[in-house]
């Protein structure tokens, strides 16, 4: 009796470090998955950082030349301050709702930008200007940036979400709080950003 | 007759699936060499001449800059073939992220620098856009696409001297070196039994091209290029047409 309780003992404690260890082993993963999330989310901050400030830039060299488009103007300058505002911490990563406020708003400078470009047509000194070809050259590379960034972002939060999802990772995940992340979706709006060519 | 209606049925999804497949760009999973022509636009004498200006500049500053020329898009958007193919090569080391794409597609008349993380400092999108607008367009305009991707790279190279050395210690290092040797000299011979891991960084500063023996040059087009060095993109660079 004695000998078939330290052995049921035994076995109990073998679970438990078993347990244990398989534990800490998904709850690394999670960790270093979640940061690799993080990580990316921080590259696409920095990209669409780097395009709102091209937006002061552009305003100055466009209203040296077309100083009369006040309203086109006054929409990019209005849709840069509202991106100012909004939240971005850390929280956005996995809140589906906040992510898709971030993502109008930026379509939102997407689009102002694309209505003052269409609007420097109609001014061919403008167009032809060493300053304007700069500002084009570094539009487009941001423009580039953002596309890159946000479908690396969206492999990162896929890879995460994939392995939490996974038995018996997802029993770990919502023990230690380790919530799902959010996607950027490919909306309509961001289909039909400007092209910046000519 | 209606064995005909099958028999052209057949014929044409086998048409279609084959149209489809030659539709798609495909990447080429690993670079030629620093240049791949495969728009047969570069005459053999300046594609080896080119060849060995990249390795050269290379060894000297560990910053890899790969040219490559397709005959088309095959409908594909410019950017995004050319991330991919940045992705799937990797020019540049990768600890320091410092690879360059030049890109050439002859049927749609574009032109696309793709830089790497490391070099978007110096080779900005606005520098980049000049190189294209200023110093290959001209060129390929006038249909000297030898001159206008020598004088490109020439351009980006300009660009990018200075901002990466290769590893290993040059010339005016080398009071450095010595110093560094005579220490290593008094502290190694009782580490030396730990391994030799010394070694082996020495062998990856070359710059991480891999000979296999000497016929990397007669060898012909696959011979000894070994890839380039793990480098990441992010999207920087500039698009430009002729």
């Amino acid at each position: 009796m004695k000998a078939f309780l330290l052995i049921l003992v035994a076995v109990i404690i073998v679970a438990l470090v078993i347990t244990g260890l398989m534990f800490g082993s998904v709850y690394n993963g999670l960790v270093s998955k979640e940061e690799g999330v993080s990580g990316a989310w921080a590259q696409v901050e920095n990209v669409y950082q780097r395009r709102a400030d091209l937006v002061p830039n552009l305003v100055e060299t466009v209203k040296g030349y077309a100083a009369h488009e006040k309203e086109t103007l006054q929409s990019v300058i209005d849709a840069r301050s509202r991106i100012g505002k909004i939240d971005t911490s850390s929280k956005i990563i996995s809140s589906p709702d906040m992510l898709a406020k971030f993502q109008d708003a930026q379509t939102q400078l997407s689009s102002a930008i694309g209505r003052l470009l269409v609007v420097v047509e109609r001014y061919p000194d403008l167009k032809a200007s060493q300053n304007f070809l700069a500002l084009q050259n570094q539009l487009e590379g941001t423009e580039n940036r953002i596309t890159v960034e946000r479908r690396r972002f969206n492999e990162a939060a896929q890879d995460y979400n994939a392995f939490r999802r996974q038995f018996p990772n997802y029993v770990v995940a919502n023990m230690a709080g380790f919530r799902n992340k959010a996607y950027f979706q490919a909306d309509q709006d961001a289909r039909t950003v400007p092209q910046v060519k000519f | 007759m209606p064995r005909i209606f099958k028999v052209i049925t057949l014929s044409l999804l086998v048409v279609a699936v084959f149209a489809s497949r030659l539709f798609a760009f495909d990447i080429p999973p690993r670079a030629d060499g620093y240049v791949t022509d495969r728009a047969g636009l570069l005459s053999p004498s300046a594609r080896v001449e080119l060849e060995a200006k990249l390795r050269t500049f290379d060894q000297q500053t560990s910053t890899q800059i790969a040219v490559a020329i397709f005959p088309s898009l095959e409908g594909g958007s410019l950017e995004d073939i050319s991330m991919r193919i940045a992705e799937t090569w990797k020019p540049g080391q990768k600890d320091r992220d410092n690879g360059v794409l030049l890109l050439v597609f002859r049927d749609d008349r574009k032109i696309r620098i793709e830089v790497g993380y490391g070099l978007e400092g110096v080779l900005t999108d606005v520098v980049s856009g000049q190189i294209i607008r200023q110093e290959i367009a001209p060129c390929f305009r006038r249909g000297n696409y030898a001159s206008g991707v020598e004088a490109g790279v020439d351009a980006i190279m300009l660009a990018v001297r200075g901002e990466f050395k290769a590893k290993k210690s040059s010339g005016d290092g080398r009071q450095l070196a010595a110093l560094v040797f005579i220490i290593l000299l008094i502290v190694l011979p009782p580490l030396l039994r730990k391994g030799s891991g010394g070694d082996d960084r020495r062998g990856r500063r070359r710059g991480g091209f891999f000979y296999t023996g000497t016929g990397y040059r007669s060898g012909g087009s696959r011979g000894g290029f070994g890839g380039f060095s793990g480098g990441s993109f992010g999207g920087g660079g500039a698009s430009g047409g002729w």
